[in-house]
C-alpha cells in the first residue's frame, strides 16, 4: 500500500450524492481519521441527502440531522451532554456546507468557538447552495456563475476569507484541506482530533454539478485549486501561527482550473488575469506569514 | 442479502426518526451509463525488447522484492537474461517514458542483476506438448538457436544443435570480447539450455560434415547460421599481411588463439565490431589504436556508450575519413592512405552520404589493419542444398534468407531467423527470432496453420500477458504522482586499468539501486496496486483484492470516472453501459 490512509470504512456505499461529488470523499476520510468513536451533526446542506433518507443512512457512525444555522450551538449541546454521560473522549464533528457556514450559520458558529467548545467544524465547500439549485453563497469566488449571478451579472464580490475569521477567533487549530490531498487532510483531522477545544477545517469539495465541470475531473481540479494557489493548504495555531503544509510542486497558472469549468467559461482574459493577480498576492502574503522552518516537506522550493 | 426495510405499521416505526438500515439498500450503480474496467495497456519498453520480454511486469515485481519471480518471468521469453543485461543496445531504454522526468529506468541493469542472483531457480520446463516421433534439428548455436532450442526443449521436444565451431554460442562468444560478456556468465546460460535436454553437436559444418540429408532426418529444421562473413574493404592491397577482417580477428581474440597486433593497429568503421575490435587491440598490447569511421560521430551504429568507453581508454577517432589504399612492403602491411571525407545529402538509411575531398589524402603508419565494415550472411551452403535430396534452394531477399511472418523459408518445414534471416543484428532481436520460430515449429508439428504471427518487425511472446495493445506514452501518464528522478549510473573500472586485461568493464548495480529504479518505473499501463483508485473513489465502490488486484462493485459504482481519470498508469478504462447489457 502505498498511502499512509486507515483501511477502515466508516461510509457506506449507496449513498446520494451525485457522481465525482467530492463531498462523500471528505467525510470519508475525516471518518478513518476519527474512527467509530466520532458523532457527526450535519446541517441543512448536501450532506442531509447525501446520508440517505430514514430509515437509513451512510454513515457508520451516530449521525444527528439538525437545522441550516444551527452548527456552532448543536455541536456544543451534544459535546456537553456527552460529557454529562461521561463519553469525554467522542469527537463531536460538526457537518456544514458554505452556506451552513458562511452564510447562516456564522453566528452560531461564532459563538461556539468564541466560547471554545471542544468540537471540530469541518466545511466541506463547493462554493454555492448546491443542494438547492447553485445559489451564490458569500463563498462564491469572484467571477463565478450560479442562478443567482448569471453570466450577464456574475459574481461581484471575493470570496469570504473564512479561515482568516475564525483565525481572529484565535482558537487553537484552523485549517484549509482538499480531496485530492487525502493524507493532509487526514493529518489536519487527526491533529484537530487531539486538540481540545475549537478546530475549524474548511475543505474545497468539488462539485460537478455546480461548477459545470466533469464528473471525473473532481481529484484533477482539488489539486489544480492548490497547484495554482487558489486554495492554499496551510494550518493555523492560535490564530497566530501560519504553516502552510502542502507547497505546490510547480506553479499552475490559475487559467489552468478556471478553464476546465463551466461556470467561469463566460470569463475574458483580462478577468483572469485580474484572478491571478490576486492569486499571485494572497499567495505572496500567506507565504511571508507562514512560519518556513515548520513547514513539513519541500520548503526549499522558491515561493 | 436485502438491506431493504420496511414498516408494516406504525408501531414497527420507532419512537424517534433513528436510522437502523445503511444506504447499501440503494444500489447507485443504476445510476452509471460508463463504467471503469482494469485494463492493462502496453508499456513502451515491452513494444520496443525485441526478445518480447515483459518489463513492465518484472519490474513489477523486482518493486516487490520478488526477485525469483521476476526472474523466472525473463525466462519465460529469453534464456539468455545475463548476456542481454550485458550487450543489448536496450531499445526498451530508448522508449522508456522516466527519460522524461529523470533519465530511463536503466531496465539492463535490473536485467543483470536479476540474471546474476546467486541460487535462482532452474530454468522452468512446461507441460510436454511434443506430438510422438518429432524431432527438430537446428543449425547454428547463436542466439537464434538456442532460444529456439530453448523454447521447444522446454516443451518436451527432442532437440539436436548442429554448431560449425568447436564452441557454443555463435557472435556471443565469437564476436563479443570478455570485458563485455564474461565467459562464466555466457556458460552458465547455455548450460541451462543444455540441461533441458538439447543435445549439442559442435564441430558440425553444414555443406562440409553436415548434409541437407542429414538434416532431412528431423520433423523440422531451423536454420540459424548468422552472419561471419565480413564486408570487404574494396580498397588496393587489403589481402596484404597484417590485415585482418574485424570478425576473424574477434574470433581468435576470443577463442584464445594467438594474435599479433603490433604497436599501430587501425580500424576501419563506425559499428560495434568496429569497437570490440579496437579494444580487443588495446588488450593486447597495441600502443595505439585508431579507429577510421567515414561520417561522423553522430552518425556512428555503434552503442553510444561503447564509444564513450573507448575514447576513454584511449583509442582514437578519426571521423570523415576513408582508406583509399593499403600501403604494403614485402606483401606486408606498412601504411594507410586516407582521404578525408565531407557529408552531403542524406543517402537512403537517412545518413548523410559522404564524399571524399579531393586533394585531401594522407598517410598513416599502420602495423595490423583490421577493416569491421558490417558483415553478412555466409550462404555459401545453399549451393549443394538442392542437391541434397531437398528439391529447390531457400529464396534469397537482399542477402538474407526469405523468411515469412512465421519464420518458414520458401521451402515447408524449413525455418529461418537470427542474422541470416532478418539482419536485425542483436542478440535480443535474435532471441525473439528463435523464440518466432520455436513457436511456429511447435503449431507446424502439430499440423496447425502458421497465420497470425506478428510481423517480423514486431516480437512475439512465449507467454503473453493480457494485454491492451494501445501502448501508454508519457503524455498518457498522470503526472501529478511522479516526481523527478535521477537514473542511477553503474561504476566502471578506471579506464587505465581495464585497458590492459579482458576482466569485465561494468559493474552491475547493487540491490539499493536496482530496487529504486524499480520504483522509479511508472509501470506504465500495468496496474502495480498503488491504491490510487481505491483511496479517491467517491462511492467506496473499489476494493482490494490481495492487495495487488482490485475489484470495482458495479451495484455502487456511479462510473464518475475519477479512478480511470487518477490513475497514474492509465490501466483503468471507461466503457459505455450498453456494451456490457448486450
Amino acid at each position: 500500500m502505498s498511502y499512509d490512509v486507515s483501511e477502515s470504512e466508516l461510509l457506506a456505499s449507496g449513498h446520494v450524492a451525485c457522481p465525482g461529488c467530492g463531498a462523500p470523499m471528505a467525510v470519508r476520510y475525516a471518518l478513518k481519521a476519527l474512527g467509530e468513536n466520532t458523532v457527526l451533526i450535519v446541517v441543512a446542506s448536501c450532506w442531509s441527502i447525501i446520508a440517505g433518507p430514514f430509515p437509513y443512512t451512510a454513515a457508520q457512525v451516530p449521525l444527528l440531522h439538525t437545522l441550516f444555522a444551527t452548527g456552532g450551538s448543536v455541536a456544543s449541546g451534544v459535546k456537553a451532554g456527552l460529557e454529562a454521560r461521561g463519553l469525554q473522549d467522542t469527537t463531536v464533528l460538526t457537518l456544514a456546507g458554505d452556506g451552513g457556514t458562511f452564510d447562516i450559520g456564522i453566528q452560531a458558529l461564532s459563538a461556539a468557538v468564541e466560547r471554545n467548545e471542544d468540537f471540530i467544524y469541518m466545511c466541506y465547500d463547493n462554493e454555492a447552495y448546491m443542494n438547492t439549485g447553485i445559489q451564490r453563497s458569500s463563498a462564491t469566488p469572484w467571477g463565478a456563475w450560479t442562478t443567482t449571478t448569471p453570466v450577464k451579472h456574475p459574481k461581484d464580490q471575493p470570496k469570504k476569507d473564512m479561515v482568516a475569521i475564525m483565525a481572529a477567533h484565535r482558537i487553537p487549530y484552523t485549517a484549509t484541506a482538499t480531496i485530492a490531498y487525502p493524507e493532509d487532510l487526514i493529518r489536519k483531522v487527526q491533529k484537530a482530533k487531539s486538540i481540545r477545544g475549537s478546530k475549524f477545517l474548511h475543505v474545497l469539495a468539488p462539485c460537478p454539478s455546480g461548477w459545470k465541470s466533469e464528473p471525473s475531473q473532481s481529484v484533477l481540479l482539488s489539486r489544480l485549486a492548490v497547484e495554482s494557489c487558489i486554495f492554499p493548504l496551510y494550518e493555523v495555531e492560535h490564530g497566530e501561527e501560519y504553516r502552510i503544509t502542502v507547497w505546490p510542486k510547480a506553479r499552475v497558472p490559475v487559467q489552468k482550473y478556471l478553464r476546465l469549468q463551466g461556470r467561469f467559461a463566460h470569463l475574458r482574459d483580462e478577468d483572469i488575469g485580474r484572478i491571478q493577480e490576486n492569486v499571485d498576492d494572497e499567495w505572496q502574503k500567506l507565504v511571508t506569514r507562514s512560519d518556513r522552518a515548520k513547514a513539513p516537506g519541500n520548503v526549499d522550493q522558491a515561493f | 442479502m436485502t438491506y431493504q426495510i420496511s414498516f408494516r405499521n406504525e408501531g414497527e416505526m420507532p419512537d424517534l426518526p433513528v436510522s437502523s438500515g445503511t444506504t447499501l439498500y440503494n444500489t447507485t450503480g443504476t445510476w452509471r451509463y460508463v463504467r471503469p474496467v482494469y485494463r492493462n495497456k502496453t508499456s513502451p519498453c515491452n513494444v520496443a525488447c525485441p526478445a518480447g520480454e515483459d518489463i513492465a511486469q518484472y519490474l513489477g515485481l523486482v518493486a516487490k522484492g520478488k526477485y525469483q519471480e521476476a526472474r523466472l518471468r525473463i525466462l519465460e521469453e529469453n534464456p539468455f537474461p545475463g548476456v542481454c543485461g550485458r550487450v543489448c543496445p536496450h531499445p526498451c531504454e530508448s522508449e522508456c517514458n522516466r527519460a522524461e522526468l529523470g533519465g530511463s529506468i536503466s531496465i539492463h541493469m535490473v536485467e543483470r542483476f536479476l540474471a546474476d542472483l546467486a541460487g535462482g531457480a532452474p530454468v522452468q520446463r512446461l507441460p510436454s506438448n511434443a506430438p510422438a516421433g518429432a524431432t527438430v534439428a537446428i543449425v547454428g548455436s547463436g542466439p537464434a538457436g538456442l532460444s529456439c532450442a530453448y523454447q521447444l526443449a522446454r516443451r518436451g521436444y527432442p532437440v539436436t544443435v548442429f554448431e560449425a565451431w568447436d564452441d557454443l554460442g555463435g557472435t556471443m562468444r565469437l564476436g563479443i570480447p570478455a570485458y563485455r560478456l564474461p565467459r562464466h556468465v555466457l556458460d552458465a546460460e547455455i548450460a541451462a539450455i543444455a540441461r533441458l535436454g538439447v543435445e549439442m553437436c559442435t564441430g558440425r559444418r553444414l555443406g562440409d560434415n553436415l548434409s541437407t540429408a542429414d538434416l532431412r532426418a528431423f520433423s523440422a529444421v531451423f536454420l540459424a547460421v548468422g552472419q561471419q562473413k565480413s564486408r570487404a574493404l574494396e580498397v588496393a592491397g587489403e589481402d596484404a599481411q597484417g590485415v585482418v577482417a574485424g570478425l576473424d580477428f574477434l574470433r581468435r581474440v576470443n577463442l584464445g588463439m594467438p594474435v599479433e597486433v603490433g604497436a599501430r593497429v587501425a580500424v576501419v568503421g563506425g559499428g560495434n565490431t568496429a569497437m570490440d575490435a579496437a579494444r580487443a587491440a588495446l588488450r593486447l598490447g597495441a600502443q595505439t589504436v585508431t579507429v577510421l569511421y567515414r561520417r561522423s560521430r553522430y552518425e556512428m551504429p555503434a552503442i553510444a556508450e561503447e564509444v564513450q568507453e573507448a575514447q576513454d581508454e584511449g583509442i582514437c577517432f578519426e571521423f570523415l575519413t576513408t582508406p583509399v589504399r593499403v600501403l604494403t612492403e614485402d606483401g606486408a602491411i606498412r601504411g594507410l592512405q586516407c582521404v578525408r571525407m565531407q557529408l552531403g545529402a542524406p543517402d537512403g538509411t537517412g545518413r548523410r552520404r559522404p564524399e571524399p575531398l579531393a586533394g585531401s589524402e594522407y598517410t598513416l603508419n599502420v602495423d595490423v589493419l583490421i577493416p569491421a565494415l558490417g558483415q553478412e550472411a555466409d550462404l555459401a551452403f545453399l549451393e549443394h542444398w538442392a542437391g541434397g535430396g531437398l528439391a529447390q534452394t531457400l529464396s534469397m531477399a537482399n542477402g538474407l534468407l526469405e523468411t515469412d511472418a512465421a519464420a518458414q523459408s520458401s521451402q515447408t518445414g524449413i525455418f529461418v531467423g537470427g542474422d541470416s534471416a532478418t539482419g536485425f543484428g542483436t542478440v535480443a532481436h535474435a532471441v525473439g527470432s528463435g523464440k518466432r520460430a520455436a513457436l511456429a515449429i511447435d503449431r507446424y508439428l502439430h499440423g496447425e496453420d502458421l497465420n497470425g504471427f506478428p510481423a517480423l518487425d514486431q516480437h512475439v511472446h512465449a507467454a503473453p500477458r493480457d494485454l491492451d495493445p494501445a501502448v501508454v506514452r508519457f503524455a498518457d501518464l498522470n503526472l501529478a504522482y511522479f516526481e523527478e528522478l535521477p537514473r542511477p549510473e553503474p561504476k566502471q573500472r578506471p579506464a587505465i586499468e581495464r585497458k590492459r586485461d579482458f576482466a569485465e568493464v561494468t559493474d552491475g548495480l547493487d540491490e539499493q539501486q536496482v530496487q529504486q529504479e524499480a520504483h522509479r518505473c511508472f509501470s506504465c499501463g500495468t496496474c502495480n496496486g498503488c491504491d490510487t483508485c481505491w483511496l479517491y473513489c467517491p462511492d467506496v465502490s473499489i476494493s482490494r483484492v490481495d492487495h495487488s488486484d482490485y475489484q470495482v462493485n458495479y451495484d455502487y459504482c456511479k462510473g464518475c470516472g475519477i479512478c480511470a481519470q487518477e490513475c497514474p498508469r492509465r490501466a483503468i478504462v471507461m466503457e459505455e453501459e450498453l456494451k456490457w447489457k448486450k
